[in-house]
């Protein structure tokens, strides 16, 4: 950390200084020609930048796939501190190591275990990790994954309050106003988040089955619809003793029907909701006909099957320390969240009740439909990273399954 | 769920006096919790017999007791005030044992009286270790193996299966009183046994050790809907074995993944649910090895504590608070958030920066308990810094712990000593650890710094992270140090020369003076680019440490950093990493970064605190300086806080209306007062910290309130004060400045034996020694702490068989108002932090007031004070001398407050807000401009609180050298119930009956018969030593006759071990001819038997004992 040689230019123009590490990233000069050559490699580099508040847990942040698409900012200073291990990655059972065995075959598409599209911290350790890990800077450099470090994340922090969530990107540093402006330009011209359908990137492309653990007692056979799902959600239903079926987000109510599964979860995943017109369909079409579960974009996704609708927040929630309120048990939630969407509550119809709402900010956490059989959470209950607090839900969900 | 409407009046018994491993941080806890229930409408009722405390000022509580923490002074005030409730986990350790009494003795149940906060069975689950074992392996964690033995054998068993080494403590003791490490058999015997003795219930714990395990904290907030969450993550620094009070620590946790944190996290509240802890705060302490993962779960407090104290400033989440909420039925999603305004309590604090915690030990004072740390804690204080990086904090963190160096630093040993320092549980281990990676580093090879760094871990179970940490800032300043010598050895620049070459070479690493090369009105220095001073400033050097390292001047670092515009930011402490906007204005400084504070302006004021508790200057100068700043407040100024204690109420966050959380060194304070606009800074009330930084302060442009710098320093200069007590016709013992031994000899001659040394610039009396011969003062020469010219020693004629007397005054600059005059009840010689002292005198003699009185205004308006003043007076032989003057607020103000109804610091903002004393109507419109208060309680006893029982064989004689750590009040309708309360507020059991030792030395043997004649009048039977006794005879007084130690068995020491004696009176000439008798007062504080060591203290004893043979309980809130 000497003389910065990266930066990260924001849409609006403002730009952070910092030091490279992981991947090398690339000259604004060099992206403004694969713009004009319309390559698609540019997608990887510039993305909607957010900030996460927890504290520990990057490795799992980095390989959530809800964060395709997005630079995403660590608060905490002092990131890489226990190295990275490929075990706690959160990218689903289609790549990358989830701790689940799966007897699938990979996806068509090369599926990256890091989802984020450059990451951004004020201190990267870069002394020794413990035995099987490895430094997060060569990690992210194997991963193809920029990242920035010794900028004042807190400042980029309150601008993203004060102004909202924007596109960025994580570019060698300009040497001249020129080269910074035309930085600021591409990421001022990329699509923005709002409108951006993502799911094409995350996620399996073949249904994939995962039968029961050996060692539990047999659960639900459940279908995922899987819009990029974090590999705890797996780990947690498998744990208690589910047969999984993932299936692609590509797949129709029917297809997913005829896997004979008793419940059907909808998976967390990236980008904005109102513009999944086949998933919404599809789930609107599984109402009524099988126990429903939605998580993240799967709470997103149901909810606007069931003639809700969504919008976008200012700069969202992604931390670990957000608490929700049971409106239905009274209690409330320490939780883990990574969202920038949110069901508008005003347009909820009759038989949606809000099952959980941020203690906060008052905004809608979770559903309940007890007739047609839907629960959702707008949180994590499977957390990683994040506190373990909400994992009943999970439980709670397939005991309605079972009854 | 909404506030309970079924109790209306809640009582909150505190902490007591201030021992090591209780301190203030429970009159912050204690303060909030009362503030909070008075918001919610409850009548609150508070006792606690520590007069220093803020929640004991009037108007705080809406009574307030100040009667000993005892069963039968409770249940009195109980059946007298009839609260609802009882809240317990305010206060302590103490408050939670008293609780239990309470509860055992049936004085909840009698009184119906509810114990709210912590249900009495939570509290004894949590507090029995061998219960809270069984609890813990209930819900499926792992405890330490461990057993719980009620006898010697029972304990050498637990040892074959365990094996050596191992942890051994007794139960129901406040900060890991009584623990030790053995290594040996002998070891474990002697351990097991003392432990056993310590236990107020005869049980200790013996365990395996976990020595070198990491070691984690966890504070964690618990409702009655069972919603749980965790505050803060602390991570020790020092890994298992040093006790977490004496670890340096870290919020929040660095080292561990998410999965483990998680693990964790869950443990903790899963513990509060099963403990039942259902509304409040508790922590819980982990210890977890790295190696193969395993977690076991240490202790639990449920209740507030130092850590919470600690974890509330490191987040800005003010837990207790949030407690006293939770504990009326409130639930955390009902409790906003203080600090965003706008979010609840039920989330957990973000932070983006690191909290880190630097014990403060007293290493010069109890040199042989500091040998190594261990499980009982032994530091006195500790300082909190904020900084965005771990190092920065760190250095920080050390610099505001004043206990030298600016930072972290190397020190001067030979390797094998440092390593030793590794290996071993060394105060200073950190230290050597740094010096090791440090001259690895300098050695330039990577790979050498790799191999220490794994051996250092290796031998102390140091993270590698935190190791990685010091070698960064080994690096930085490698390479400022090379900077420096490259500048240096470049061609000097025109016109400097030679005289540049001489102050380069005087400039070396450690040279505190900081005398280097100058730039001033030369050229602007070389030597330090910009963004390497950048690099270090964001590392938490200071500009002063950085020109050390370059050989250059800490006004040309100055020079370089202005150039380059680098300057401090300040952030906000928002609990919530920048989510959401903060309220409270509560910040810390980094470097490099966006600023977000804006100035308060030159009609803000700031005030110096009064950094980390040590002996000499602890919480009532805290005190003095929240209530300085509510003051002002009132008066329509805003206030500006600084202070590095975070157990303190001036650091809560409501207290001012700028709050920082800095070092107070003169560089921190400036950059603070720069930018907040701020030239109003107040240097009186927070003890010597502030005053020593006054000057630099000045010429940074600050206007300092009240009394000038220049009188400040005038009255501190011991040649001008001389002079100006001769102008005023005073008398002072005779004294002489010397800075040299030979001057030193020379002016003990000439003053006369025995004399009284007393080093310059300290505080406290630190080593304050009176000596009675010249063989004394050869030895004291010896010892002493280096002393010079411009650091000389002040000899002083001793004034032996004084009575000292101690005057707070106030002063507009003309009139004067005379809080009260306090009489010394230790005779002259004990430093005045250690004596009791009583409101009004004891022995008044009406002449000497008014002279006093009359000398204390001609004194106040020379030197033009303008706001507090305390001077020492002794009477010797008929005559008034002039001790002492401290032209500040002294540790007896509170008192005086508290027992003339006279808000003294009140007084002293008003005066500096423009109202004069008159218009105060504290002295009378017409007149001679002197009003002096009275005591409004009848009489009232400040006695010193000691906390000798954590330095093994220390021994508890008092001197001029400041020893103890707290003190306790007494009110009573006379002198000997005053003394009684307050002795017995400090723990001390003065016996009723029974018998009392006596051995005093010749010049006391006629003063000590009228009482040891009245001790036989009460039926109490005495024993004395030859001499005594042939004394005692004379005067018709028969005692049993003991030996001394020398004189063979069975001797003093055996008859105290057998339980024979109920008191001892023992008073001992000079510190270094009668150290024989320290073994027997060694040995009273083992066995908890009361001494005193001089006649007048045993006077007093007397006076206590005979009021309670009475059985009189009155309790006497203050009016």
């Amino acid at each position: 950390m000497h003389t910065s040689d990266t930066a990260l230019v924001l849409a609006d123009g403002r730009g952070f200084s910092g030091n490279s590490f992981g991947a090398s990233p690339p000259a604004a000069s060099e992206l403004a020609d694969r713009v004009h050559r319309s390559e698609s490699a540019l997608l990887r580099t510039v993305g909607e930048v957010v900030f996460n508040t927890a504290m520990s847990g990057y490795a799992e942040v980095l390989t959530d796939p809800s964060y395709t698409g997005q630079i995403v900012a660590m608060t905490y200073p002092h990131i890489g501190n226990y190295g990275v291990s490929d075990e706690w990655s959160e990218c689903g059972p289609t790549g990358g190591h989830s701790g689940i065995a799966s007897e699938s075959p990979r996806g068509a598409s090369p599926a990256r275990t890091v989802s984020v599209a450059g990451f951004v911290v004020r201190e990267l350790y870069d002394g020794p990790v413990p035995e099987g890990r490895e430094r997060l800077d060569t990690y992210l450099s194997r991963h193809g994954v920029p990242g920035i470090m010794g900028l004042d994340t807190r400042a980029l922090t309150l601008h993203l309050r004060r102004v909202g969530a924007q596109n960025g990107v994580i570019v060698q540093e300009p040497s001249t106003d020129r080269e910074r402006s035309v930085a600021a330009g591409i990421a001022a011209h990329f699509p923005p988040m709002e409108g951006r359908g993502l799911l094409a990137e995350v996620g399996t492309h073949d249904p994939v089955v995962l039968p029961p653990p050996d060692n539990a007692p047999p659960g639900p056979h459940l279908a995922l619809y899987d819009c990029g799902v974090k590999a705890n959600i797996v780990r947690e239903l498998h744990a208690l003793g589910c047969t999984i079926t993932i299936v692609p987000s590509t797949a129709t109510a029917e297809k997913i029907l005829a896997t004979g599964a008793e419940a059907v979860l909808l998976s967390n995943g990236p980008g904005d909701p109102a513009v999944l017109e086949h998933q919404v369909a599809q789930a609107r079409s599984l109402i009524g006909r099988t126990h429903l579960l939605g998580i993240c974009l799967g709470h997103q996704i149901l909810a606007e099957a069931a003639g809700a609708r969504t919008g976008k927040m200012k700069f969202g929630h992604h931390g670990v320390n957000h608490p929700v309120r049971d409106e239905f048990g009274g209690r409330v939630f320490v939780t883990s969240q990574n969202h920038g969407f949110a069901v508008e509550e005003s347009t909820l119809p009759d038989g949606m009740n809000v099952w959980f709402r941020n203690a906060n900010d008052g905004t809608i956490e979770g559903l309940r439909d007890e007739s047609r059989g839907i629960r959702t959470t707008q949180f994590h209950p499977e957390s990683a990273p994040g506190p373990a607090d909400s994992r009943w839900i999970f439980a709670a969900f397939l005991e309605g399954v079972s009854e | 769920m909404p506030r309970r409407n079924d109790i209306s009046s809640i009582l909150l018994i505190g902490s007591g006096p201030i021992v090591i491993g209780q301190a203030c941080e429970f009159d912050y806890s204690g303060n909030q919790a009362v503030r909070a229930l008075q918001e919610e409408g409850y009548r609150v009722i508070v006792v606690n017999p520590n007069p220093a405390t803020v929640m004991t000022t009037p108007g705080t509580a809406d009574t307030i007791y100040m009667d000993p923490l005892e069963s039968d002074y409770l249940e009195a005030i109980i059946a007298r005030e009839k609260p609802d409730a009882v809240l317990a986990t305010m206060g302590g350790q103490t408050a939670l044992n008293l609780s239990m009494d309470l509860e055992a003795a049936g004085v909840f149940a009698r009184h119906g009286v509810e114990v709210i906060g912590a249900s009495i069975d939570s509290i004894r689950v949590a507090e029995d270790r061998g219960e809270f074992k069984n609890l813990v392996a209930s819900i499926g964690l792992e405890s330490p193996q461990s057993a719980v033995v009620g006898s010697l054998s029972e304990g050498i068993c637990a040892k074959a299966e365990f094996g050596l080494p191992l942890i051994i403590r007794p139960s129901y003791t406040l900060g890991g009183k009584g623990g030790s490490i053995a290594h040996s058999d002998g070891e474990a015997r002697t351990a097991i046994e003392r432990a056993l003795s310590e236990s107020p219930v005869n049980t200790a714990l013996v365990e395996e050790s976990l020595i070198g395990w990491q070691e984690f904290e966890l504070e964690v907030m618990r409702d009655s809907a069972d919603n749980a969450v965790v505050v803060c993550s602390i991570e020790n620094v020092d890994p298992m074995g040093v006790h977490t009070g004496d670890s340096i620590t870290v919020a929040p946790i660095q080292t561990l993944s998410d999965r483990e944190y998680q693990r964790m996290r869950t443990a903790a509240i899963e513990i509060l649910r099963a403990v039942g802890v259902e509304c409040g705060g508790s922590n819980v302490q982990f210890a977890f090895n790295p190696r193969d993962g395993r977690m076991v779960v240490i202790e639990m407090n449920p209740r507030v504590s130092r850590s919470s104290a600690l974890a509330s400033k490191a987040t800005g989440f003010p837990i207790a608070r949030a407690s006293a909420r939770l504990a009326v039925g409130y639930t955390l999603d009902e409790v906003i958030n203080d600090i965003t305004g706008k979010t609840v309590s039920s989330f957990e604090p973000a932070l983006d920066y690191c909290a880190v915690k630097v014990p403060r030990f007293e290493l010069e004072k109890f040199r042989e308990g500091y040998a190594s740390l261990g499980t009982q804690m032994k530091s006195v204080g500790e300082s909190l810094a904020l900084g965005r990086t771990f190092i920065e904090a760190l250095n920080k963190a050390i610099r505001a712990a004043e206990i030298g160096p600016d930072g972290m630093e190397s020190i001067h040993a030979e390797e094998s000593e440092l390593w030793g320092m590794v290996e071993s549980l060394h105060p200073k281990r950190l230290f050597a650890v740094y010096t090791l990676l440090r001259s690895a580093l300098a050695g330039g090879d990577a790979g050498s710094v790799d191999h220490v760094a794994a051996r250092i871990n290796e031998a102390s179970g140091l993270h590698r992270w935190f190791l990685h940490a010091l070698t960064d800032l080994a690096r930085i300043e490698v390479e400022i140090a090379a900077a420096g010598e490259r500048a240096a050895a470049g061609p000097p620049a025109a016109g400097e020369g030679d005289v540049a070459g001489e102050g380069r070479a005087a400039a070396s690493e450690g040279d505190v003076a900081g005398e280097g090369r100058s730039a001033a009105g030369g050229d602007p220095p070389a030597g330090l680019d910009p963004a390497l001073l950048l690099r270090a400033k964001r590392a938490g050097l200071t500009d002063r440490r950085a020109a050390i390292l370059a050989g250059i001047q800490p006004a040309d670092v100055a020079a370089i950093r202005e150039g380059a515009s680098i300057r401090p930011a300040y952030h906000f402490v928002d609990t919530c990493a920048g989510e959401f906007e903060a309220e409270t204005p509560y910040f810390y400084s980094t470097w490099g970064e966006e600023d977000e504070g804006a100035p308060v302006g030159a009609t803000g004021v700031l005030i110096v605190g009064s950094g980390p508790n040590r002996i000499g200057q602890g919480l009532e100068f805290d005190t003095c300086c929240t209530l300085s700043s509510l003051a002002f407040r009132r008066g329509g100024r805003k206030t500006v806080m600084v202070n590095s204690n975070p157990e303190t109420v001036s650091t809560d966050f409501n207290v001012s209306d700028r709050l920082y959380i800095e070092p107070l060194t003169a560089e921190d304070v400036i950059h603070v007062m720069r930018n907040e606009g701020v030239r109003d800074v107040v240097v009186q009330l927070g003890g010597q910290t502030p005053l020593n930084m006054a000057q630099e302060l000045e010429k940074a442009g600050a206007s300092i309130v009240g009394t000038p710098v220049t009188s400040i320093h005038d009255a501190e200069d011991r040649e001008k004060f001389s002079a100006l007590v001769a102008r005023l016709g005073l008398r002072q013992p005779p004294n002489r400045m010397a800075g040299t031994h030979e001057a030193v000899r020379r002016a003990a001659g000439e003053v006369g034996y025995p004399a009284l040394l007393r080093p310059s610039f300290v505080l406290g009396g630190r080593s304050m020694t009176i000596v009675y011969s010249e063989a004394e003062l050869d030895r004291f020469l010896e010892t002493a702490p280096p002393f010079a010219e411009d650091r000389p020693v002040l000899v002083n004629r001793f004034l032996e068989d004084a009575f000292e007397y101690d005057v707070d005054a106030v002063c507009d600059g003309e009139n004067v108002f005379i809080g009260g005059i306090m009489q010394h009840i230790e005779a002259a010689g004990v430093h005045s932090g250690d004596s009791a002292c009583v409101f009004p005198p004891f022995k008044s003699d009406r002449r000497i007031e008014t002279e006093m009185i009359a000398a204390t205004a001609a004194i106040a308006r020379e030197i033009g004070v303008r706001g507090f003043l305390n001077i020492q007076f002794a009477l010797f032989e008929g005559e008034l001398y002039v001790l002492e003057v401290n032209p500040r607020a002294s540790r007896t103000v509170p008192f005086l407050s508290k027992t003339s109804g006279v808000d003294l610091v009140g007084a002293a903002v008003s005066v500096w807000l423009g109202r004069d004393l008159r218009v105060q109507g504290l002295v009378a419109p017409d007149g001679d401009g002197i009003g002096v208060g009275s005591c409004i309680t009848g009489w009232a006893v400040k006695e010193a609180m000691f906390s000798f029982d954590r330095f093994t064989g220390h021994d508890p004689i008092l001197g001029p050298e400041m020893r103890s750590t707290g003190e306790a009040i007494g009110i009573g309708a006379d002198f000997g119930e005053a003394f009684a309360k307050a002795t017995v507020a400090t723990g001390v059991r003065l016996p009723r009956e029974g018998r009392v030792f006596v051995s005093v030395h010749d010049a006391d043997k006629r003063t000590i018969v009228p009482t040891i004649r009245e001790l036989r009048e009460m039926g109490f039977s005495i024993a004395a030593t030859r001499g005594t006794a042939e004394f005692l005879f004379e005067h018709g007084i028969m005692s049993e006759v003991i030996l001394k130690v020398h004189e063979g068995h069975p001797h003093v020491i055996d008859h105290i071990a057998a339980g024979r004696i109920d008191l001892v009176i023992n008073t001992p000439l000079g510190r270094y001819t009668h150290s024989d008798d320290g073994h027997i007062r060694v040995e009273t504080l083992r066995h908890r038997i009361p001494y005193t060591t001089t006649t007048s203290a045993a006077r007093a004893a007397v006076e206590a004992i005979r009021h309670l043979r009475e059985g009189d309980i009155t309790p006497r809130p203050l009016p």
